[in-house]
C-alpha cells in the first residue's frame, strides 16, 4: 500500500510540474524515482526513456507506465498513471472557461516565462547526470557523438537511433 | 451515441499511436482528426485548446484528449479519448520495459542497454538545447538559468522546489512587467 501512495505522490508531483511540454517532465521523473524513492538506478531509467521515446505516445504515460509496473505491477501502472493524468484532466474539463478569458494575461505569460530557464536547466542537468553513468569507454563516447550528428545534422528520429544503437551494442559489446 | 464514443477513441487511438515522435508532433495529428476528420470543433476552437494545453503542466497530448473527448461525449469520451492516448503503447512499454529490467544482467540485454544509453542522454541534451532555443530571450531569464543551476549543485533542492519559486518570481515580476509596458 505504501508504495502504490508513494507512486502516485511521485508521478502526481513530476506531472504535474513539468511547465513546458514533454521533455519537461525527464528530470522530475528522473528525481523521484532514482534520487527520492530509489526505485532504480540511473542506468535502469535511461532504459526506461530509450523504450519510451522509441514509442509514440506521451513520455510522461509511458514513463509512468514502465516505473509503476516495476515497482508494485498492474496496480503501480494505474496509480502513477492516475497521478499523470488526473489533475490536469480535471482543470481542462472543469476550468478551461476560466483558463481561456486568462489566457493572454501577463501574469501568466510572466509565470511561464520565468519557469523556462529552470526547466532547461533540469533537463541539461538530467542529461548530464545520465552521461556521467553511461560514458564508460571509447565506443560510449563514439555513440553519443553518433547520435548526436545523426539528430543535430541528419534530423534522424530517436525512435531509428535508439533501434540502431540496441543493433550496434549487439554486435560490438557482446 | 455510441458512433460518438467509437469515433473518439478511433480518433485519439490514431492520432498518438501511428504518428512517430512523442509531445508536440502528436498535436497536429490531433488536430486533423478533431477539426479536418470529424468536425467536432473549429479551427479556431482547437487552437484556443492548445493554447490552455499549453499553459498547464503535464503532457499536451492527455490534456487535448480530455478537453476533446469531454467536449464531443462527455465524460465517458474524456475515458475513451484517453485510453486511446495511452493505452497502445502503454502496454508495449510495461511489457518491453520488464523484459529489459528482468534480463538486464544476460549477455545480450546488457550489451543493447550499454549501446543505447549514451543515445539517450544526447537525446535528453537534444530537448534541452531545443527548449533552451526559446528559454532565454533576455538577460533576466539568463540569471534565473544561472541561479537554478547553482542551486541545483549546492543546496540539492528538489527541483519541484525550484520551479514553484520560478513561477512565483515570474508572476510577480514578469507579470506585472509587461502589464505596464
Amino acid at each position: 500500500m505504501q508504495s502504490l501512495w508513494d507512486l502516485f505522490v511521485a508521478f502526481f508531483r513530476a506531472a504535474n510540474l513539468a511547465f513546458g511540454g514533454g521533455p519537461a517532465i525527464i528530470p522530475l521523473v528522473q528525481n523521484e524515482v532514482v534520487n527520492h524513492y530509489h526505485w532504480l538506478s540511473i542506468s535502469q531509467m535511461a532504459d526506461g526513456i530509450a523504450i519510451s521515446s522509441a514509442l509514440p505516445g506521451p513520455i510522461a504515460t509511458l514513463l509512468a507506465g514502465f516505473v509503476g509496473y516495476h515497482v508494485s505491477g498492474w496496480f503501480g501502472v494505474l496509480v502513477a498513471l492516475l497521478g499523470t493524468v488526473v489533475p490536469t484532466t480535471l482543470i481542462v474539463i472543469l476550468l478551461s472557461n476560466i483558463l481561456m478569458k486568462h489566457i493572454n494575461s501577463p501574469s501568466l505569460k510572466g509565470m511561464l516565462k520565468a519557469v523556462r530557464p529552470v526547466v532547461v536547466v533540469l533537463i541539461a542537468k538530467a542529461s548530464l547526470d545520465m552521461g556521467i553513468n553511461s560514458f564508460l569507454n571509447i565506443y560510449t563516447w563514439t555513440i553519443a557523438v553518433i547520435t548526436a550528428i545523426a539528430v543535430i545534422k541528419y534530423k534522424i528520429h530517436p525512435a531509428f537511433l535508439i533501434m540502431f544503437s540496441m543493433v550496434f551494442g549487439l554486435v560490438v559489446f557482446r | 451515441m455510441w458512433k460518438k464514443y467509437i469515433n473518439v477513441l478511433l480518433a485519439f487511438t490514431r492520432a498518438s499511436n501511428l504518428g512517430f515522435g512523442g509531445g508536440p508532433a502528436v498535436v497536429p495529428l490531433i488536430q486533423k482528426e478533431a477539426v479536418d476528420r470529424y468536425h467536432w470543433m473549429t479551427f479556431e476552437e482547437f487552437a484556443d485548446a492548445l493554447a490552455v494545453g499549453n499553459t498547464l503542466p503535464g503532457p499536451i497530448a492527455t490534456k487535448l484528449a480530455s478537453y476533446i473527448g469531454y467536449k464531443v461525449a462527455g465524460w465517458t469520451g474524456a475515458l475513451l479519448a484517453l485510453i486511446g492516448t495511452i493505452l497502445p503503447t502503454l502496454l508495449i512499454t510495461v511489457f518491453l520495459g520488464d523484459i529489459i529490467t528482468r534480463y538486464a544482467n544476460t549477455p545480450t540485454v546488457s550489451a543493447m542497454l550499454q549501446a543505447v544509453r549514451p543515445v539517450v542522454v544526447v537525446l535528453i541534451a537534444q530537448s534541452a538545447y531545443d527548449l533552451g532555443k526559446k528559454a532565454f530571450p533576455s538577460k533576466s531569464t539568463w540569471v534565473i538559468g544561472v541561479i537554478a543551476l547553482a542551486t541545483l549543485y549546492l543546496l540539492n533542492l528538489h527541483p519541484g522546489i525550484l520551479i514553484l519559486i520560478a513561477l512565483i518570481f515570474g508572476y510577480f515580476v514578469y507579470g506585472k512587467q509587461s502589464k505596464k509596458a
